[in-house]
């Protein structure tokens, strides 16, 4: 249950964190880790595409972006935002940003239109038709500020980028920040996170010669990544915990159905039945009781998970704005994959066979006399 | 030559020999035939539980040893000896000890399914059994649904069903009424009698004990007596159980 929680949550928040924010991996100017400046940009063409791209065969497809941050306002208000100049098209092809739009529609890309996350939108309490203004400094110090109409609002799924995110086409925003064909960030993409490791050596053996540097998502956020590791520890811990919990009750149950039932199994003995023959009666009784029980808790278990699945819990008040900071969606979604169930069912099943150690000690040390006083 | 089903060489029997020992049988010799109907009585903590448990092979001697049928079954490996029980020896305890799960007939079956009988013959003879005892109107009841006096007699018909060399309860009256007693005197008399079933059983009963054909007294650990009453007189019973009726 726990795991099936957790599990459910650690898929969906590396899926969004890989998908939204960093890709697999991801192509950067050397420098720029130290200083994510535009001044650290690199330049970004076909032949640098394709050149990426053939470095292995796993690579689906690279992402340009260039992003600054810059201030974004209009009569009302004025705030930071991150403006990211993006390939639209592409973005939507490895996250299906476009799903998003809350309203309006993207850009093409050689609009001079702007799409808004929601957070940030509602903070400066923009529509989709008003204007934004854009003011910021370009590559190398020069002025860039410029007026867009938006055309579109976006959630963002992780709400720190929902907050402050304005989309620009990619050709405009390179346009407006004097970095004509440079971009900052290239992500990589590959269909599951097992290629990782494989295509960033892959690029990084390709562009070894150049001022550019490849790191894995892993890299690029060590933080989320070391407190979901330290979630996974607490929810093994939990799942031990409720394994010895269960493994006490049953035990519990075994004792006393054991204890009861000494007189019973010293009057078998007593009529001539052998020990070997009613420890394996026991047994049997003990694995059935222990099937019925993995059953019915699989039976509930799986109805409480299929519930939540249908209905993810939504987290409020603190422990949602705690979960926010970490850049997940606020509701408990939950791991629905069956090989759980069979697992979980698999250790509650020995369990039964290590609980099944008392009655058999029992039975074999069981003195006749003593079991039926 | 004797026909001795059982026979005890000089047994003892002395519990917690290292700490407060207990000398609970002392140097018992008692040889007991084929067809006996006996009983051992005695004062309580004089030793007749003891005495039947090594005869059952229930307990070992601390000295001497028990023979039954010719065989030597003090020293036998664990197995064999619950084996040899299950073969040769039939049990009714004093707290009717029957499987709580199981059915009357059930009960019976049990034993003769740990014998590997045949399920027609199974079948067949639990019922017969039940019928003897007088439950052939009982056969699916589980024991918490019939009375004490009724579930001893599905005792009794579980030691009968293993075909057994002799039968040994210990106090099987003890928790009956005394019409139930009674009840149950009659059924192991008949069976005694019609097929020359051997009994031998403890009791503080005097009903009971007029009952047998053969008494020994135990007392302190020792046979103080043992009796033979060639006839056992149904009329001493009968006047001996109404003088108890209205007492
Ligand atoms: N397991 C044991 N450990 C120590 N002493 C025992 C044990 N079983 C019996 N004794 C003692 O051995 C003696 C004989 O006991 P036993 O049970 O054979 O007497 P009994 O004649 O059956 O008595 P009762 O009529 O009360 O059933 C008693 O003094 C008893 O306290
Ligand atoms: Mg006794």
């Amino acid at each position: 249950m726990m795991q099936s929680l957790n599990r459910g949550s650690h898929e969906i928040m590396i899926d969004n964190m890989v998908r939204f924010h960093t890709g697999y991996a991801q192509v950067q100017d050397y420098r720029f880790e130290e200083e994510a400046s535009l001044d650290n940009a690199f330049y970004f063409d076909n032949e640098l595409e394709n050149r990426i791209t053939a470095t292995n065969n796993r690579i689906e497809m690279v992402l340009p972006r260039i992003q600054t941050f810059m201030l974004a306002g209009n009569d009302y208000a004025t705030r930071g935002a991150m403006v990211m100049g993006i390939d639209a098209e592409k973005e939507h092809a490895f996250n299906n940003l476009k799903d998003n739009l809350i309203s309006g529609e993207f850009f093409e890309p050689n609009d001079r239109k702007a799409v808004v996350t929601a957070g940030l939108a509602k903070r400066l309490q923009l529509e989709t038709g008003d204007v934004l203004v854009l003011i910021g400094q370009g590559r190398f110090g020069m002025s860039a500020n410029a007026l867009y109409e938006i055309s579109g609002i976006v959630r963002h799924p992780i709400r720190e980028m929902d907050n402050q995110t304005v989309y620009l086409p990619l050709a405009e925003a390179q346009f407006l920040l004097s970095a004509d064909g440079y971009i900052t960030n290239l992500l990589v993409s590959t269909s599951s996170d097992r290629f990782t490791n494989t295509i960033t050596s892959a690029i990084a053996s390709e562009i070894d010669d150049e001022e550019l540097t490849v790191f894995t998502w892993t890299e690029l956020i060590p933080d989320l990544l070391q407190l979901l590791e330290f979630d996974l520890v607490g929810a093994y811990f939990l799942a031990a915990v409720l394994y010895i919990v269960i493994g006490f009750g049953f035990f519990g149950t075994i004792l006393t159905m054991t204890l009861e039932r000494m007189r019973e199994f010293g009057m078998l003995l007593s009529i001539g039945m052998q020990r070997i023959k009613l420890a394996v009666v026991v047994l049997i009784e003990t694995i059935f009781i222990s099937l019925l029980g993995v059953l019915l808790g699989m039976g509930v278990a799986w109805l409480f998970l299929y519930y939540l699945h249908l209905n993810p819990i939504q987290l409020t008040g603190d422990v949602a704005e705690a979960i926010i900071e970490m850049g997940w969606e606020p509701i408990l979604p939950v791991s629905f994959a069956a090989d759980q169930f069979y697992t979980q069912g698999f250790y509650v099943f020995l369990i039964a066979l290590v609980v099944f150690l008392f009655p058999l000690v029992k039975i074999f040390r069981l003195n006749i006399l003593e079991a039926s006083r | 030559m004797k026909n001795h089903i059982i026979k005890t060489e000089n047994i003892s029997k002395t519990y917690n020999p290292d700490t407060v020992p207990v000398h609970a049988l002392k140097a018992v010799n008692l040889e007991f035939s084929k067809g006996e109907f006996t009983s051992i009585v005695g004062p309580s903590g004089s030793g007749k539980t003891t005495l039947l448990n090594m005869l059952g092979g229930l307990d070992k001697p601390t000295e001497g040893h028990v023979e039954v049928d010719g065989v030597k079954i003090t020293g036998m490996k664990d197995s064999k000896l619950i084996e040899f029980r299950l073969q040769n020896i039939g049990f009714v305890f004093q707290h009717y000890n029957l499987i709580p799960v199981f059915t009357a007939k059930e009960n019976v079956s049990f034993i003769m399914l740990l014998q590997k009988r045949s399920k027609k013959e199974m079948e067949h003879r639990a019922e017969e059994l039940l019928n003897k005892v007088g439950l052939g109107d009982r056969m699916d009841a589980r024991p918490k649904q019939m009375s004490g006096g009724q579930q001893q007699r599905v005792a009794v018909a579980r030691a009968l069903a293993s075909e057994p060399k002799f039968i040994l309860a210990d106090e099987p009256t003890a928790n009956l009424d005394t019409s139930s007693a009674m009840n149950l005197l009659d059924i192991m008399e008949k069976m005694n009698k019609e097929q020359g079933i051997t009994f031998i059983f403890s009791t503080h009963d005097q009903r009971v004990i007029d009952r047998a054909r053969r008494v020994i007294t135990m007392v302190d650990g020792q046979v103080h007596t043992d009796e033979i009453h060639k006839e056992s007189s149904s009329t001493i019973t009968e006047n001996d159980s109404q003088r108890i009726d209205t007492e």
